[in-house]
Parts: C-alpha cells; structure tokens; sequence
C-alpha cells in the first residue's frame, strides 16, 4: 500500500552534520516562504490573531459577557463598533474574546494530537513487527467509527466529569478531548510513516551501529528530519479544528455562551435572519483565518519540499 | 467486447440512468438499487477475479468484518458511559413503569446478557427496535432515511468531482496566470467556509433574493421534493470537497508537468492538450483518489448540519439526536451503517487504484 | 483517457441540463403533489389543505404509549377522548365528546360514563364502550409498558394491575350496561373527567392492533374516529391527513392538512416566508423583536411554568429563611424583560389562567427584606454565605435566566453564585442522584386543573427533586383533590400553596411560558390555547 503515502519524499539526501545543514535547511525554507507573498502575509495574519487572543482581556472594548438589554441587536455604531448580540453584549469585544477561545481549541488540540500521535506513531513505526500491527488494526477502528459519534460520545462523556475548578478549562476539555480523538490518528499515520522512511536512511542506521539509545536516535535524528510535514499537518490541523468546534456549537456539545468562540457565534449568527451583523462579522473572522492557515499551510509545504521550489 | 467490459459500463450506464431519471424526477423502477448493487457487486468481483485480487480482497472483507464489530462493542460499551438513560424524562416516571419499561427492553438484563442479546440480534441480521421511535425497527428507519442521505452525498461528490478536476486541470494549465489565481482564491474560499455560513447564505440570495431582487423565490429555500430541492444543499455540502479536490489536482498535476515523462513527450513534439489530458491528468488522479476516501467521510458526516439546515429528510439527524436521546438501538444501528459504509468506500478506493495505475499491485 | 474525460465532460452537461430542466419545471403551482402508500400521486389542493409544520418525526402515533408533543398534535386530529375542552371557550370548558355525559358519585370515587352510540370508526365498524375499556386495559397492561399509565393509576386497582399485581377483573373498570361505564377510583378525584380528554385514555380497536402488529399505526392499517384520517406518513418527512367523511361531528372544512417535520425553527421560517407552511411554531428567541411586529405573529400563555428549586438536604438551604432570603432577591420582572417573550411574572405555583391563581400569593421582590431574612438566618456582613451553585441543562435561554439570577443575588443579597450546565439527559440524571443545590426545572399541565401542578410537590411525588416534605402539604393537596365543592378547593389550594411558595419556599416560581406562532393570514380560527390542543378540526381557510 505504498500509494497512500505519496506526498512527501525525503530521500533528497541525508544531512551529515545536522547542525549546520539543518540551519540552512530552515533559512532557506523562510527565504522561499518570504516570496510568496500570500503566505507570508498569512502568516503575520495569524501572529495578529493569536496576538489578539492572548492579549483579549486589554484589546476587547467591553467585556464579553455583560449584558445590556437596552441596547441589544444593534445594528454597527460609534459605542459598538461591530454592533451588539440579542442580549445586548458587544460583538467586537465577542468576537475578540472568541479569537482566543477559536485559537485555542485549534492550537491546542493540534498540539495535543501531535504529541499523543507522534508517539504513537513512532513507537509503531519503529518497534516494528506486531506492535505495528496491533496498533496500526487500532486506528483503523478508530478511524472507521464516523468521527461525529465518537465527537458526540466523548464530549458528553467527558463534560459530565468535573475534571477542573476553573470554568473556562472546564468549558474546553470535553472540545479539546473530542477532537483530539479524531486528530491525533492521522499524525500517528504521518509519523509512522516518516519513521518508517527514514529509519532505513544511511545516518540512523550508523548511529544505531554506533549503539544510540532509540528515544536518542529519535529525538535527535528522526524528529528532525521529520519536522517539516509534520508542521504542514499541523497547519491544515488547526483550521479543520477550530472548523469542528464551530460544528459541535451547531450540535450543542461545543462551548455555551457565555463563553464565545467564532463557531458560538457564527451559530447564533445564522438563525437571526434580520440581524446580517450577527452572521457576517463572526463569519468574516472564521473566513479570514481559515484561508491564512491554508495559505500559510501551502507556503510552508512548498517551502519545505525543496524538490518544488521551482514552481 | 468482453465481459469485463460489459460489466464496468453496464455498471456506469445504470448509475448514469439512474441518476438522470432521478433528476427529470421521474420515479426510478422498483428494485432499481438493488439491480445497480447486484450489478455493481458483478462488476467489481468479475475486476477482483480478473485481477488475481480475491485473495487480498478477501482479507480485507474479512478485516472490516473485525473491525465493524469491534466499533460495534467499542460503541456498545461507550454508550453504557453515558450519563442518563433513554427514559429520564422531564417528567418522572413513577418506579413501576419504568420496571415496566426496562423489562419490555431488557435493559434489566445484566450488561454481559444485554451485549450477547445484541450480537445475537446482529448476527440474524437484526438491529432492534428504537426507543424513542416507539416500537419502530432500527432498519426501517435506517431504510427510509439512507436513500435519502445518499441521494445528497452522491450528488455532492459527483458534483466535488466534476467540478473539482476541471477546475484543478484548468488552473494547472495556465498556471500563475490570473485564470489560475482566481479559481485557486475561490477553491481555498471553499474550504475556508463552514457549511452552515454557505447554506443560509445560498438560501438568502437564491430563495430571498437578497440582494438581486430577480432571484427571489427561484430555488425553494428547503425540503427534499424534486430535483430543484437538491441545488442548494448539494451545494453546500460538495462545495468543500470540490474545492479540496480542485487543489489537489492541480498540485499534482503540476507536480507530474516536470515528470521525466512529460519533457520527453513534449520533446517528441506531442501535442501540448494531448500531454497535459491524456498523460498529465490520469497520473495526477492518485492522490485525488487517496483523498476520496476521507472526503466520503467528511461527506457522511458534514451531510447532518446541511440536512438540518435545509430540512432534508435524511439519517444525519438521527445520527446526532439517538445519542441526545439515548436511543442506545439507534445510536448502534446508525454507527454500524455509517462505519460499514466507510470502510466499503475505503476498499473501493483501494480497488480503484489498481484501476487508475496498473503498476500498482495489491496483496 | 480522452474518452474518459469526454464521459466526464458529457455528464457534466447532462447533470446541468436536467437541473436547468428540473427548475423550469417545479415552478409555480401551489398545489402538493404526494405519493400514496399505493404507489399513486394525490394532489393536495392549496386553498383547502393546512400546511403546518410538526418539529421532528412524530415518535408514535400509538396513541396509548406516545408520549411527547408532536405526536400529540397529530392523534388529537386522528382521534377523539370521551371528554374534550371547548376550544371556542376562554376557560377550556369540558365538553362530552364520545361520552354524552358523565356523572359522579359517592364524593367523586365513582363515576358513571355513557358513551354516544352514534360514532363510527372510520372503517365503518360501530364504537361501542368496550373499546374504551380495551383502551384502559392495554394502557394499563405491564407488556404495552406505556409511560403514561399512571395517568389511570387513579382507578381502584390499576396500579397494582400494572406492576402484574392483580388481574383485570379486579380493576374498577366495570361496563354496567349497553352502552355506560362504571368507574371506581381509590380515592375521591374531583378532576377526574378531565382525565378523559387526554390521548392516553382513548378507546382502542385492539383487533386493528392485533391484525397490523408493529405497523398497525401505518396508513392503511390505522383505524380512527376523529374528524382526520391518516393519508400519508412518510417517515421523517410528511404527514398528511384527510377529512374523515364519517366523523360523527361537524365535518372539517379543510379537507386535508399537510405536517411537515423541519426541526430547525429557521428554516421553517423560510418556508413559511416563501409561502410554503401556514403555520410556524416556537418562533427562535433571538428573531422575536423582529417577528413580533409582523401581521402574522400570534402569541398565546401557556399552562406552563418556569422554576427554580432548591434542594433542602444541602445546607445552607436547609433554612427556610435563606431559601425565602434568596426567593426575595429575585426581580422576576427584569428576567422576563430580558426574555422579551411576553412571558408572565409568576410569585405563585399555580399559572395565571388556571383555576386556583391567585395573583398575590408567594414572596414579592424586596431586596430590602431579603438582606434582613439572611441577617436573621446568621449570614450577616460578618459571616458570609458559602458558594451556591445553580444547575441548568445546556441551552441558551436556562443560561441566560441564570447569569441574570447571578447578577441579581450578587447585588442584592451579596452571594456568590456558581453556574454549571450539564447536557440534558445528564441532568435529568443528576436531578435524581440529588447533587445539585440549586436547579431550574419547568412545569407543563397535563389537565387544567391545579391537583396537576400541586401533586408535583408531593413528598413521595417522583418530580419533587427539593427532598422537601411537608405532611401538611400533603395532606391539604390530597384533600383538595377528593373535593367536588370549587370554593373549598380553592381554599385548600390557597393554603397549601401558602405553604409552599411562602413559608416553606423549597421552590420559586419565576414566570409562566408564552407560545409564539406565525400563522398565514388566510387561516382563520387556528387553535390557540394554554393547552395547546392543535385540533384543526375548526380551521377555515380563506380564499
């Protein structure tokens, strides 16, 4: 089944001295980054957002759960910028606050499926033999069961247990677990794969000669070398996560207003026909997002993949 | 011609006849799918045989058997982790009833018996009653509502298809020209929008008309009626396939363009369209096939907020709600159809391989 | 592979001919074409078929063992109890129905039934008194295992016939002539006709049951005797009713109505704005500014309350001056002012339209007095209140009532309060495990009589999840229950419901529920009611 791992060929040839080599690796990679221009933009996009989620509590004009009924469902003004939501709460302060939230949930389960699937995916990969293929037949279950019952069914599940005091992790772990769940077997694939690959290459097999303890051999050697698809994954990851906590705000199972993410109100958005400034705003920082982590995600895989760079 | 042949387009005669009587909504014979299944099953044993592949096929089968069952006690077991039973209700039921109840379901059973009552029941090839639909067996619900879903997820990857590999080709064709950006700006549009922003969106100008009055009332905003009901939601829900399919063929196709292959070809003085459609794009449909796969699914599960949206009769819905409902029957029979279909999609698109790039040998 | 493209191409141009062709097509033309059970096409004609919308596939159509709204709303127009209400009077009088009249005796435990003789099934079969106690009897029966048995638990023996206790001949179900029922209960029940009106007590055709087995609820299998019969059900899509040509009342001017399933109350909007539905139920909360002000908007109470309960067992709500210190601090006003549902303040249990309301009962928003009732119960400035917690299920309106309660504790009585939403099924379980502190809980009427809301308060009732008990209350309720006199219900109720909502206060009231609708105008005389009985058999269509 060698077909279903077509894309990324790493046997251009394998560095020497890791050091030196695996600088102007990455240098050159952010030089041919820097030329294309969508990329490049998305990427400071992206710092912008995530600068505005950690920053929400100072940037955000009002707070994003206060309630004003007086003035609610306004339309865009000098007070409300991006106009108001059915209880009178700000909606730029909203969709401010759900930057954080939306960033989050997308980095942070990115994040997590990377270390649970990279692990997973290079203990398969490199033990080899029947562990590979208990694990492997695993995510194949995993992977067959349609991930929206799995979604719903872990989410519940680990929303009904009190795992922590303060409300905001409270609100996340059940997102967080459910996606994870579905995210982290797709990187186990690509690990494995990529450990597969390059375990056979000249270098590791000489440092395994030499006697290298595997998790040095891995960390040291393999982790490197594997680095740049990995990123790539990690890139089209987050947008298809910060996607999916929108959908499970769609079922009820994601966040709960208060607490706002783009998904939160993207969903509160599309029912209220009347009120365009509810679905469009919200919508339009979905959008954007998503599109600079796609772009920036096609940059990084042509910028990593030197067999491209002519394009 | 040989039987091979006959075979492989009957299949596609069928499914194409089907789908244009469906679209004149004409009413499609009885029996109509199973003669397409029967048929399709013919066709691809006859390509299995042929192909010296019963023997990988047959390992396969036997695999998704496994894991189809595995899913089915994973799922089982799940479910029992559930907080709150299918008869928790607003309003309390009195002890007796619910005594009454849970008799009546042999949810009063041990969890071992009640697991061994429902691989029984699986293996006679029954899927229970629900409970939340009195009284009304699992397979009929999943009978009159599959058709339904697949009618919407067929339609959508056909559309995915059809105009996602014209697409992909055209803006590989003249790549860095502003053709090639302005399709490449609308395909990561499309996989930038959630479904739920395109739908109501699409519903807004084409059904309200807002904001080009002239369109007002031209598409019916939802329902599953007639052929014009299904524009909209297939829409939507092949909208993000097509545009992943657009970019990927025209990543590959661009990536084959520096083949070896293709400088010789174009040395030899062939024809430009000639390489770029006979030789460029038929290499450039593997990945397109290795994606399709995962799109199936992204399909099967995107398909519950547009049947929501558009108010589309289909499984999805029940997918979600069995589990708001603890409906423990439904939520079993729904994951079972639903990961039966994945891992038959996953096959075919295996199979399909063989087909696409003869050097490819499975076993 | 040019070959292949050109089959690709060629398709492409088919698919988008047929639509272009499917859309010249389908336009214009009101009318409903639908496909029978047969296997035929009716056409459903626009001006005299009600489009309505119903939210989800309707779980039964059995009426002994269907238990929800939607399904509800179909069976009423299916079939006929021996009692109904009186849609065209503002208190809901009870009117006969099959029955012609009932009668009580013996202080209201024995009751004597005669049923009409002039009603036919809609298979041309007579309807005699035996299908009533068929009726009762499969209600009953431990094997139909229906939920709403209880609803006949008042019939002498019937619970005990339930658990498989005692035989049906030991039940106080009698036919004690040709065409008259006898009824004893266990107790004295002065709403017991009431009852009667309800689908759980329909009478049954058991050999209908017996012949359609699993299916008998199918087109074509179904027998009924309402004023519609049961054309079409196409499942998770359609229903369609017919007028039943031998309904033994005023026959229907509609002759058919069509009830679609669209679970999204948005999408149902948009089918009604492109003139596809005449009727759109439970308009979405955040719409409703807008909706209000249009033609079609209608709103009517509801039978149908919204509290909040306290669980008695917890501390520091065991002390009734805490529970009556917080029941105080509540302006209820603002809550239904942030709704802006047209929901009714409510300080009593009893709901305003009910008999048994009395405007002035329960404890009134004082702020002022509130802090002094907390100072009394030792939580001064000095000692402060520990952390509460409010518990609701996961949806946006609970969310908004308690972040508004939040605010409103912390301000006026300086208590800090914690919110915790749980999915809901995981709270119905939570409710029972006893946990919470606080929780929000709401209250529909199953009959319009307050015995209905009262006995949910009942210390051995299954729905009192505030471990609260009070023999008194107990007492006073049970009493009301057995007593035919109104105006000394009335006072018994006044007393128990003093009890409850002002000195004991293990709940507090917040409002009474509205129903929002829009309706085409050229519907005339849609049923609304606090009981929301969708009975369409007085609806009129305009041309």
């Amino acid at each position: 089944m060698a077909a279903t791992e077509t894309t990324i060929d790493n046997s251009a040839g394998a560095p020497t001295s890791r050091n030196e080599k695996g600088k102007s690796l990455w240098s050159d990679a952010w030089k041919r980054l820097k030329k294309n221009r969508a990329a490049y933009f998305s990427f400071y996009f992206i710092v912008f957002v995530c600068l505005i989620a950690i920053l929400a509590p100072w940037i955000a004009p009002y707070s994003y759960e206060t309630q004003n009924i007086d003035r609610a469902l306004l339309p865009p003004n000098s007070i409300n910028w991006l106009g108001t939501d059915s209880l009178g709460r700000d909606m730029l302060s909203r969709i401010i606050y759900g930057a954080r939230m939306s960033m989050a949930v997308g980095i942070f389960t990115a994040v997590f499926s990377l270390v649970v699937g990279g692990i997973y995916g290079a203990v398969s990969g490199w033990v080899g033999g029947w562990v590979d293929a208990v694990l492997m037949r695993t995510i194949d279950i995993l992977n067959a069961i349609p991930s929206l019952v799995l979604l719903i069914l872990v989410g519940v599940i680990f929303n009904s247990l009190d795992l922590f005091e303060n409300p905001e992790l409270k609100a996340l772990t059940g997102i967080f677990l459910a996606l994870s769940v579905g995210g982290w077997v797709s990187l186990a694939r690509l690990v494995r794969g990529q450990v597969l690959q390059v375990r056979e290459m000249l270098f590791v097999e000489g440092a395994r000669a030499l006697g290298a303890r595997p998790t040095r051999i891995i960390t040291r050697h393999i982790f490197p070398n594997i680095l740049g698809p990995i990123i790539v994954m990690l890139t089209y990851q987050i947008p298809s996560n910060i996607l999916f906590e929108s959908f499970l705000s769609f079922i009820g199972l994601g966040l709960q207003p208060p607490f706002s993410s783009w998904g939160v109100l993207a969903n509160d958005g599309w029912r209220a026909k009347s009120y365009p400034h509810l679905i469009v705003f919200p919508g339009m920082a979905l959008f954007f997002t998503m599109l600079a982590f796609n772009l920036l995600g096609d940059g990084l895989r042509d910028a990593l993949d030197p067999k491209l760079k002519n394009r | 011609m040989t039987l091979g042949k006959i075979l492989g387009w009957g299949c596609v005669l069928i499914s194409l006849a089907g789908i244009a009587l469906d679209l004149a909504d004409l009413d499609l014979p009885r029996g109509y799918g199973w003669l397409l299944l029967g048929w399709g099953v013919a066709a691809a044993s006859y390509a299995v045989v042929r192909g010296h592949m019963v023997a990988y096929v047959t390992k396969r089968l036997l695999e998704a058997a496994f894991v189809v069952f595995m899913i089915a006690t994973l799922t089982f077991v799940l479910l029992r982790f559930l907080p709150g039973g299918p008869f928790d209700a607003e309003k309390a039921l009195p002890p007796e009833i619910k005594a009454n109840i849970e008799a009546k379901y042999g949810l009063d059973k041990p969890l071992g018996e009640q697991y061994l009552d429902y691989l029984m029941g699986l293996a006679r090839g029954d899927l229970g009653e629900s409970y939340k639909y009195i009284g009304r067996p699992v397979a009929d619900i999943i009978a009159e509502t599959l058709p339904v879903s697949f009618q919407l997820g067929v339609y959508s990857l056909l559309l995915a298809f059809l105009v996602g590999i014209p697409i992909g080709v055209l803006a590989a064709s003249r790549h860095n020209s502003v053709v090639d950006n302005a399709l490449m700006i609308f395909a990561i549009s499309g996989v930038a929008l959630p479904s739920f922003i395109v739908g109501p969106l699409l519903v807004m100008v084409f059904s309200f008309g807002i904001p080009f009055s002239a369109l007002t009332g031209l598409l019916p905003p939802a329902l599953w009626e007639s052929p014009v009901y299904y524009i909209m939601p297939v829409i939507t829900l092949g909208l993000r396939p097509a545009a992943i399919i657009a970019r990927l063929t025209r990543s590959s196709m661009l990536e084959v363009i520096q083949a070896d292959f293709v400088r010789t070809a174009r040395a030899k003085g062939v024809a430009w369209p000639v390489i770029l459609y006979k030789h460029v794009l038929k290499n450039s449909l593997i990945p397109v096939l290795t994606i399709s796969g995962p799109l199936v699914a992204g399909i099967l599960s995107g398909s519950f907020i547009v049947e929501i949206v558009f108010g589309i009769p289909g499984m999805g819905k029940h997918l979600v709600q069995s589990v708001t409902n603890r409906d423990y029957p439904l939520i079993l029979g729904m994951t079972l159809v639903f990961s039966t279909m994945l891992v038959i999609a996953n096959l075919i698109v295996d199979l399909l391989y063989t087909v696409v790039d003869p050097r490819i040998k499975l076993g | 592979m040019g070959r292949k493209l050109y089959v690709f191409v060629r398709s492409a141009v088919l698919f988008a001919v047929l639509l272009v062709f499917a859309v010249a097509c389908t336009r214009g033309g009101k009318d409903i074409e639908v496909d029978l059970p047969s296997g035929e096409k009716a056409v459903l004609k626009y001006n005299e078929t009600l489009r309505i919308m119903i939210s989800s596939e309707p779980p039964s159509l059995d009426w002994h063992r269907a238990t929800d709204t939607t399904s509800n709303l179909i069976t009423v127009n299916l079939m006929e109890g021996l009692a109904e209400y009186d849609l065209s009077d503002k208190d809901l009088k009870l009117i006969p129905a099959l029955a012609e009249k009932w009668e009580a005796s013996d202080n209201a435990r024995k009751w004597k039934i005669t049923v009409r003789q002039d009603v036919v099934w809609s298979d041309g079969v007579p309807f005699t008194v035996q299908h009533v106690v068929d009726g009762w009897k499969r209600l009953l029966s431990k094997e139909t295992a229906s939920e709403y048995a209880y609803f006949l638990f008042g019939i002498k023996n019937a619970k005990a016939f339930n658990e498989g206790k005692k035989s049906w001949d030991e039940v106080g179900v009698k036919i004690s002539g040709p065409n008259e029922l006898t009824v004893e209960l266990e107790k004295s029940m002065s709403y017991f006709p009431y009852l009667l009106t309800h689908h759980s007590t329909y009478p049954i055709r058991l050999d209908v049951v017996e012949k359609g087995g699993d299916r008998w609820t199918e087109p074509g299998n179904i027998v009924t005797l309402g004023p519609f019969t049961l054309k079409v059900w196409q499942h998770d899509r359609l229903i369609v009713l017919e007028r039943n040509e031998k309904y033994y009342g005023q026959k229907p001017q509609i002759k058919h109505i069509a009830a679609y399933m669209i679970q999204e109350q948005a999408t149902a909007i948009n089918l009604f704005d492109s003139g596809k539905l005449d009727s759109v139920h439970d308009l979405p909360s955040v719409e409703l500014r807008r909706l209000r002000q249009r033609k079609e908007f209608r709103e009517t109470s509801r039978l149908s309350i919204y509290y909040y309960g306290f669980n008695v067992a917890k501390p520091p709500l065991d002390n009734p001056l805490v529970r009556k210190a917080i029941a105080m601090a509540i302006d209820r006003q603002q809550i239904v002012q942030m709704l802006a549902g047209g929901q009714l303040p409510l300080t009593g249990w009893i709901p305003a339209g009910m008999f048994g309301y009395e405007a002035n009962r329960g404890v009134t928003f004082d702020p002022e007095k509130a802090r002094e009732l907390l100072k009394q119960a030792g939580y001064g400035p000095g000692t402060k209140l520990p952390k509460l917690e409010i518990r609701f299920n996961t949806n946006e309106d609970h969310q908004r009532i308690a972040e508004n309660i939040q605010a409103q504790l912390k301000q006026n009585l300086g208590i800090e309060v914690e919110l915790k939403n749980e999915e809901w099924k995981v709270y119905l379980n939570s409710l029972k495990s006893k946990t919470q502190q606080i929780f929000r809980l709401g209250w529909q009427a199953d009959y319009p009589d307050p015995d209905n809301f009262m006995s949910v308060m009942l210390s051995y009732s299954e729905n009192n999840h505030t471990n609260w008990k009070n023999a008194k209350y107990d007492e006073l309720v049970n009493k009301a229950a057995g007593t035919l006199d109104r105006d000394e219900r009335l006072r018994l109720y006044s007393e128990a419901q003093k009890i409850l909502v002002e000195d004991d206060v293990p709940v507090v009231p917040l409002y009474s529920t509205v129903k929002h609708v829009l309706i085409n105008p050229r519907v005339e005389n849609y049923p609304l009611n606090v009981m929301e009985v969708f009975s369409y058999k007085g609806v009129r269509l305009k041309d």
